[in-house]
């Protein structure tokens, strides 16, 4: 059997650098070995840590490189917790890219919103990037970032530099008393933000605030087939082998996602 | 067509071991029927209506290494420490898959359409693309005799999903009992190569396919996704215990776990292997941090029959049910979902 063509075998990457984002958050900048990486904002990765074990990773880097990726991983289970001691030059496995992309040919020429609360907003970078990158194809790109406390804020000094050409809100919903931003959850500033029929969203979060925000946005006028959910499951193959993936619907996260639009899947199993 | 005797039979489990095939047939053990490698011939189970597995256990184990691969793990006093490999280092730069195909091609001799029909289901699943190297491995040059059925017990339902017939592919020989012998019919090359070494005249005759009496009947008309959520099934789901047994004798439950293990004795050869999961266990469903989306017996009793239903329709046009009635046969509740999709007709 040659390794080609074996589905189940990683490729070998190195780390490159580490950034700590927040307390239990951190940014892998991974260099690929001898191969290259040719994927759009919306796949993801599977990430071998030897001895640990693999999990999937929304790539958060530009798709403009192809020999490095980066990943945001968020410490919650097995292997996030042992990414956390992961040091530069450590080698690590990896497979993909994996999944459909965001498709972008539809957010061509259109007003863009993007909503991320929490670690979600890792799934959105790559997408950000691109459209920074890219910013004439693209009309009024709006990104409303939602999180709890001022320290689980991810890619601050990236946000800052997104000001200048993308309009970024950011809101607490825990704030302390020094935070001079927005207050309160995401959908509380949802009527801040013109919203049409022909605005493309996106949305990625937690499952019931994805829920929630799909369903306000709707309210708010937006046709399902332009608002877009990033789902997580915990796909264990990542080629629609071991069905742990499958969502209400029949739908597998790893190959007919993990981007959905809100008409392909049902509203409640984003939530589910 | 041929008019064997149960000798003549035996000779041909002979000559498919000669050929080089594993062959895996029913035989008797511990008061069950169940698949396994034919040791002898004389082992083989001609009168039997249920086993307790199926080919998947075969094409698909419930464990399978998927390969081996160098780590830089340590044990040390106070546990396990895992340290890891830079690129200088072995690991996994070096990752080399070890793994060897099965010796021998694989004959299932003997067993009920609604398990060739079965292995059409995996096909659907593993060698969609991209197939699945590991089965494709075991799939390729298997060889099936099917074993015709004239009567099921009180919990096959195969009249009720089609499953009595074998579809085109997915049988070599057909054999059907005929007062005290068989009458074996090649429906394939290889079936027919394997039949004229016996060197027997032809029975002249092409019989009718054969509809096995079923003891009851049902016809389901509630099998989509919204009929399965809608309906209450607390009088199912109430003597549930859990157990997962309709899905480990379930011949098309695939879903699985991919898992590294490694011994403490040696922690730096690390395996990495697919391992057999059931959706009814609340890991099933669980991601990062905790979530579980299918948190009770309900939702899971109705996952696993949106899984065969609606969700195998949809995704391979082919219901994964192949009404072999295992799920309620070996439920310690006796949990029967038939009733739940739809009625009983006779």
């Amino acid at each position: 059997m040659s390794k080609e063509l074996n589905p189940y075998l990683p490729r070998p990457a190195s780390v490159n650098s580490v950034k700590n984002e927040s307390l239990e958050t951190k940014t892998l900048k991974l260099t690929l070995i001898n191969w290259r990486a040719d994927f759009l904002p919306g796949q993801f990765v599977q990430l071998l840590l030897p001895g640990v074990g693999e999990a999937p990773f929304c790539i958060t880097s530009s798709p403009s490189d192809s020999k490095h990726i980066e990943l945001t991983i968020l410490r919650r289970g097995l292997v996030t917790t042992a990414s956390q001691y992961i040091r530069p030059g450590d080698a690590v496995g990896i497979r993909g890219p994996l999944g459909k992309p965001f498709p972008l040919e539809r957010f061509h020429g259109r007003d863009v919103l993007l909503v991320a609360t929490g670690i979600g907003i890792a799934a959105l970078r790559s997408l950000i990037l691109y459209m920074l990158e890219n910013r004439g194809k693209f009309k009024e790109v709006t990104l409303l970032y939602g999180a709890r406390f001022p320290e689980d804020l991810v890619y601050r000094d990236e946000i800052r530099s997104w000001v200048e050409r993308i309009k970024v809100m950011v809101t607490l919903s825990k704030a302390t008393e020094q935070w001079s931003g927005l207050r309160g959850r995401v959908t509380d500033h949802l009527k801040d933000i013109s919203l049409h029929k022909d605005v493309i969203a996106v949305v990625c979060g937690s499952p019931a605030v994805m829920e929630s925000i799909t369903n306000e946005l709707i309210k708010y006028g937006l046709s399902r087939d332009n608002i877009y959910v990033s789902l997580e499951r915990h796909m264990k193959c990542g080629i629609g082998k071991c069905a742990r993936c499958l969502i209400p619907g029949g739908l597998l996260v790893c190959k007919d996602g993990p981007i959905f639009s809100a008409s392909e899947i049902s509203i409640r199993a984003i939530g589910e | 067509m041929l008019k064997l005797s149960k000798q003549e039979l035996m000779s041909l489990v002979s000559e498919l071991g000669r050929l080089g095939f594993e062959v895996i047939a029913p035989t008797r053990s511990n008061e069950t029927v169940r698949l396994a490698t034919l040791s002898s011939p004389s082992d083989l189970e001609m009168d039997y209506i249920r086993i307790i597995n199926s080919p998947r256990d075969f094409l698909l184990p419930s464990r399978e290494r998927l390969f081996k691969y160098r780590s830089t793990a340590t044990v040390t006093s106070y546990g396990l420490k895992i340290r890891f490999p830079t690129v200088e280092g072995p690991c996994p730069v070096t990752i080399v898959p070890e793994y060897t195909p099965p010796k021998a091609k694989i004959a299932f001799f003997d067993i009920h359409p609604c398990m060739a029909n079965s292995i059409r289901y995996l096909d659907k699943v593993m060698l969609s693309d991209p197939a699945d190297p590991y089965y494709k491995a075991r799939r390729e040059d298997m060889f099936v005799a099917v074993l015709e059925c004239e009567e099921g017990d009180e919990y096959c339902l195969c009249k009720t999903v089609e499953t009595y017939k074998v579809p085109e592919g997915y049988a070599d020989l057909m054999i059907r009992k005929s007062g005290g012998g068989f009458l074996v019919r090649a429906r394939s090359k290889r079936g027919e190569e394997l039949l004229a070494s016996l060197k027997k005249a032809e029975v002249a005759g092409e019989p009718k396919d054969l509809v096995p009496k079923l003891k009851e009947e049902y016809a389901f008309d509630r099998t989509d996704e919204a009929s399965i959520d809608e309906r209450d099934a607390s009088e199912y789901v109430d003597a549930c215990t859990l157990c997962a047994s309709c899905t480990v004798t379930c011949p098309t439950c695939y879903c699985a776990d991919i898992e590294d293990k490694f011994s403490l004795m040696d922690p730096s050869n690390v395996e990495r292997s697919r391992v057999r999961m059931s959706c009814q266990r609340k890991c099933y469903s669980m991601i990062a941090g905790g979530t579980t989306f299918l948190n009770t017996k309900d939702a899971r009793f109705r996952w696993r029959l949106k899984h065969k239903f609606p969700f195998s329709e949809r995704a391979y046009q082919l219901v994964g049910c192949v009404g072999c009635g295992n799920c309620i046969a070996f439920c310690p509740a006796r949990i029967d979902f038939r009733k739940f999709l739809g009625r009983k007709v006779a």
